[in-house]
């Protein structure tokens, strides 16, 4: 297959504060922008949504159709298995793929553009000029060669999630979860009421990265994190022993079963009032709303709390998504147009009123009408300074899940074997191929 | 009397046996069954339910709401068509194909006849994972050459193709045992009376060969129904998925409605599990087909 390279930009993506707090004010400039002074683009185009259900199938919908309704050309739209299309990528863009479609930024666009994948849409981000932050563009730029093959659309926050009557009920202040000393008392006092202090589920292998990403850039801080992901600092390192040291000051807490659950294992021992907190994704509250509105308003979330004063909470896992063009698409210019449409105003119009909750990256995004946990997930993330996209999209692909994923599953089953466990991962990333 | 007791003793012993092997049986019965039984439980339940009260809890309601939506969301009907254009034509391919050369090979003595069997037979080994990027790029390359990538690759065609590939060496080798327990004297007097090669299979053999036609065609379809892993391969456009890879849409990125997915999977095995019960008999005969000469 084709040779895949890292994306080994330490710097690449520095501040994307602010892109959605920025908020309502920002109408417009990129919007009108993109429609003048280009020829037109003319002819079908085909749409893959990546997973969704019926929710997606809703949003692409609308968004497609208002496409339709501002171009002209049709677009025919399908609905893909998430894992089947991340899974079969590169043999389904060498073959007839969807023209545009729901992607996610970081390696997994870097690596398939230099494979000559993914489309240029460099044009495209230019016109959406001044909405999108010089931290979201840079976040979606690809080092090799300093294009962007991904448009940037939403993300989400990364952060200690919990109820907040259960933490008055131990006695303590839901909105001032701060520092370490907080997080372990927390979790001491829910364990004591016989629950689950820190839940934690990593059967898939990649949970588990969260709470090592956020921890290592508590600790050690945004820089080195990304450093020791590419290699250029040692996994032996007494700073990266450290982190997993914390880590497993916090095992006492969590649930005995943890490699025999996923993520929503996690979340339905809060939905059911089992444990305290835990490091997750904020995609889930959905699920909180569908049991009851109580429920959802009792859920809330933080910025993982402070370890290190030096680097405060100054860093968030906060994954980039966007929209990427195929490059052997039937259509690729009709891609890239459509590709655009939904990072404009427009396309997220269009999303929301199809019935997407998701955060908008873009500053023509309009946050007026959210409700108060969706508001204090643009706190949370406009808390920090630096974005991590998550440890699977910040290192290349053979490293993340085959080693790292294992290498914290082992350590979570056996603590004690962490010496042997980080030799081993650093005797890893030096085996690899140089991309 | 002492006749009398050890019968006696004897009949206890074999009721113990009994009872023991019925246990046994009952034990590994209901492991086999769990599965499938577990699975319409689920399908029975709200995702709602499932997600607030966990999954072994008490039910709070039960209905058959995942039915309908998956037919709803999921268009399950258009899945079932795909399912169908795929797998008759494959079915009748296969058989025809597989008749011909198990003919050949049985009726007919030339050099390479039991090589070539062999051939076939040897290729029903090949596991389909270890081929399937050279068979994705021949697809490319053959859509190339008649200017359309969708000739065979994301196409009914190319799936069709591709079962009847890996189907036929087993077709061949089921027919020509069977074709060989055929006398041979039936085959000289049609030569005798004049009867051509085509004649010959169409007329004399065809006929004869019923029995494991019918046998083969319940199994095929039931293979060719089943299969997941080509049409995932092969086929980019969900529209044109068949049942068992369009079921996968409904694994979500984040979250899975594992009831809705339940109920899915019920309706994609109902016809391979009605079939079987329509067609029991020639399911059982042909697990035995052929098996008296080889």
């Amino acid at each position: 297959m084709a040779t895949e390279k890292n994306g080994a930009g330490v710097s690449r993506r520095t501040v994307l504060k602010g892109a959605a707090l920025g908020g309502a004010g920002l109408v417009g400039g990129g919007a009108l922008l993109s429609s003048c002074g280009k020829k037109k683009v003319t002819g079908d185009v085909h749409w893959a949504t990546r997973g969704g259900g019926e929710t997606g199938d809703a949003i692409a919908k609308s968004v497609n159709d208002a496409y339709t309704a501002k171009s002209g050309n049709k677009v025919i739209a399908q609905q893909v298995n998430s894992d089947d299309f991340q899974n079969n990528f590169v043999q389904i863009m060498q073959g007839t793929p969807d023209d545009a479609f729901g992607w996610m930024a970081g390696w997994r666009t870097n690596a398939r553009a230099d494979a000559g994948l993914l489309a240029d849409v460099s044009d495209q981000i230019k016109a959406l000029g001044s909405s999108l932050s010089a931290a979201a563009i840079q976040g979606a730029t690809n080092p090799a060669d300093g294009k962007q093959y991904i448009i940037p659309t939403t993300y989400y926050p990364w952060g200690l999630h919990y109820r907040k009557s259960m933490v008055a009920d131990i006695g303590m202040d839901p909105e001032n979860i701060a520092t370490w000393d907080d997080f372990i008392k927390m979790c001491t006092l829910t364990q004591k009421k016989g629950l689950v202090g820190f839940a934690l589920g990593d059967k898939g292998g990649w949970e588990a990265m969260g709470t090592f990403d956020i921890i290592n850039a508590r600790l050690n801080g945004y820089q080195f994190h990304i450093e020791l992901l590419n290699g250029k600092q040692s996994w032996t390192d007494p700073k990266v022993v450290e982190v997993f040291k914390h880590m497993e000051q916090l095992i006492p807490f969590m649930n005995k079963n943890i490699l025999d659950i996923s993520w929503d294992g996690m979340r339905d021992l809060l939905l059911q009032k089992k444990c305290g907190a835990m490091l997750m994704g904020s995609w889930f509250a959905n699920d909180f709303k569908a049991k009851s509105q109580a429920d959802y308003d009792d859920l809330w979330i933080v910025p993982f709390p402070e370890i290190n004063p030096e680097f405060g909470v100054d860093t968030i896992d906060a994954p980039l998504d966007g929209v990427s063009v195929a490059a052997n698409g039937a259509n690729v210019e009709g891609g890239k147009d459509l590709a655009q449409f939904w990072g404009s105003k427009e396309g997220i119009d269009a999303a929301i009123a199809g019935g997407d909750t998701s955060i908008y990256i873009s500053s023509d995004f309009d946050t007026s009408t959210y409700d108060a946990f969706n508001k204090q997930k643009l706190a949370v993330l406009g808390a920090a300074k630096n974005i991590m996209f998550f440890l699977d999209r910040d290192t290349r692909g053979d490293f993340a899940g085959p080693v790292v994923g294992v290498a914290i599953q082992n350590f979570l089953k056996n603590p004690k074997d962490l010496n042997k466990i980080l030799e081993n991962t650093q005797a890893q990333w030096d085996a690899l191929p140089k991309l | 009397m002492s006749t009398i007791v050890q019968d006696q003793k004897y009949r206890n012993s074999q009721k113990r046996k009994d009872a023991f092997i019925s246990t046994f049986i009952g034990f590994f019965a209901f492991v086999w069954i769990f599965p499938i039984l577990w699975t319409i439980w689920t399908s029975l339940r709200p995702y709602s339910d499932v997600v607030s009260y966990g999954v072994f809890s008490w039910p709070k309601r039960l209905n058959f709401d995942n039915y309908f939506a998956a037919f709803k969301q999921m268009h399950i009907l258009g899945y079932f068509l795909n399912s169908l254009y795929v797998t008759i034509p494959a079915v009748i391919i296969t058989l025809f194909l597989g008749s011909l050369i198990a003919f050949i090979v049985s009726r007919y003595k030339f050099k390479f006849s039991l090589p070539l069997l062999l051939v076939f037979t040897a290729g029903n080994m090949l596991p389909a994972v270890l081929v399937y990027i050279p068979v994705f790029w021949m697809y490319i390359w053959v859509g190339d050459l008649v200017g359309n990538r969708n000739f065979l690759y994301n196409n009914y065609l190319g799936l069709i193709l591709i079962h009847v590939a890996f189907q036929t060496g087993f077709a061949t080798f089921v027919l020509s045992s069977y074709m060989k327990t055929i006398p041979k004297e039936i085959s000289e007097s049609a030569i005798v009376d004049g009867a051509s090669v085509f004649t010959h299979y169409w007329r004399v053999i065809l006929p004869l060969i019923r029995p494991p036609l019918a046998a083969l065609g319940v199994l095929m379809t039931t293979w060719i129904y089943n299969d997941f892993f080509w049409a995932l391969i092969l086929v980019s456009q969900d529209s044109k998925r068949p049942i068992t890879s369009g079921l996968r849409r409904l694994n979500g990125e984040f979250v899975t409605d594992f009831n809705l997915l339940a109920a899915g999977a019920i309706l994609a095995a109902a016809p391979t599990v009605i079939l079987f019960f329509v067609l029991r008999k020639q399911f059982i005969s042909g697990l035995t087909l052929g098996s008296t000469k080889g």
